[in-house]
């Protein structure tokens, strides 16, 4: 098990998980978010390659109201 | 009313008004009040979602619904880097390059670090963003902006939801006389309509305001004073005002005046 910083919250997770299982291991289902590993971007292609790794930070951003 | 069709970024519009979506007592009201504004232009943000949001996003499905141009800021950063990172975040969700750059410099007024601001703008450009830069009203600032590729200028007339007005309507105007080929949008610090016909009769290309919209004891009703007002000074820029004048000249005709001086 590794640990990482979901918005702000810390997690245990499994060894290996790319983003996408780790969007799933955390429940998100809705589409419409977007998500920075360490504070970079990473696309929704890159998912599947993206590896989280201990101590990563990850957010996880949805739209809101803003001026 | 006055329906002129203007273009920014891209896109060409009748309104004049961009218009934002926090601060309403409702989701309910917000929506009534962007209708009622006749706003082409809406801003939103992004911010952090926990797993149990995941059912819906109530919020973003009114804006999708309401079928307007979507305006993302970057509201909040305090660095180039940060409102680089929430301006790709934001292409992806809202699925449009505009991004209203927003990097604040200083938490009490919430003033832009002009240094961050053109920074990031200039990787932004490049990465094929429309940079809707929030600035202040400083020349200089501007024309480093202009000069990394900004078409569009969004100095401020006083701090963000301070509803104050124009602070500067010199510089504003300086910046106007500098750049007759830029989009100028006046952002922030909007309080009154007449605030609002102000910098329109500047000639500044629309306004952008929140806070004096959704903070007013009815906002709906407010959202049309907005629409009308910013109408009214746009008529008034493209009619053209009088010239001051020193004294007073009296306005009507003196020839024929009853009476001339036969009263001792």
């Amino acid at each position: 098990m590794i640990k990482v910083s979901v918005n702000g919250e810390m997690k245990e997770i499994e060894k290996n998980l790319n983003i996408k299982q780790l969007i799933e291991v955390l429940e998100y289902k809705q589409q419409g978010f977007a998500i920075a590993v360490n504070t970079t971007f990473v696309s929704i292609k890159k998912y599947e390659q993206t590896i989280v790794n201990d101590g990563d930070t990850i957010d996880i951003l949805a739209p809101v109201q803003g001026g | 009313m006055h329906q002129d069709s203007w273009e920014i970024g891209g896109k060409t519009l009748t309104s004049r008004m961009l218009i934002g979506s926090a601060l309403y007592p409702s989701p309910a009201n917000m929506e009534e009040a962007i209708k009622e504004s006749e706003a082409q232009i809406v801003t939103v943000a992004l911010r952090r979602q926990s797993a149990g949001d995941g059912g819906g996003n109530n919020f973003w499905d009114i804006i999708k619904e309401l079928n307007i141009n979507v305006l993302p800021n970057t509201a909040g950063c305090h660095s180039a880097k940060e409102a680089i990172t929430t301006a790709q975040m934001a292409r992806e969700v809202f699925g449009t390059n505009w991004i209203k750059l927003e990097v604040i410099g200083d938490q009490y007024n919430l003033q832009p670090d002009p240094f961050e601001t053109v920074k990031a703008a200039e990787v932004l450009i490049e990465e094929g963003f429309e940079v809707f830069p929030y600035t202040t009203d400083d020349l200089v600032v501007a024309k480093r902006l202009a000069n990394v590729g900004c078409k569009i200028l969004m100095p401020w007339g006083s701090p963000i939801g301070s509803g104050q007005g124009l602070m500067n309507p010199s510089n504003l105007k300086a910046i106007r006389k500098q750049f007759p080929e830029l989009k100028l949008i006046v952002d922030a610090g909007i309080g009154k309509p007449s605030d609002a016909v102000e910098a329109m009769q500047l000639g500044y290309d629309g306004i952008l305001l929140n806070s004096a919209i959704a903070l007013a004891q009815d906002p709906v009703k407010m959202a049309k004073a907005f629409k009308y007002a910013t109408q009214a000074g746009r008529l008034g820029y493209e009619a053209g005002t009088m010239q001051e004048r020193e004294f007073a000249s009296p306005s009507t005709p003196t020839i024929g005046t009853p009476f001339w001086h036969q009263f001792k």
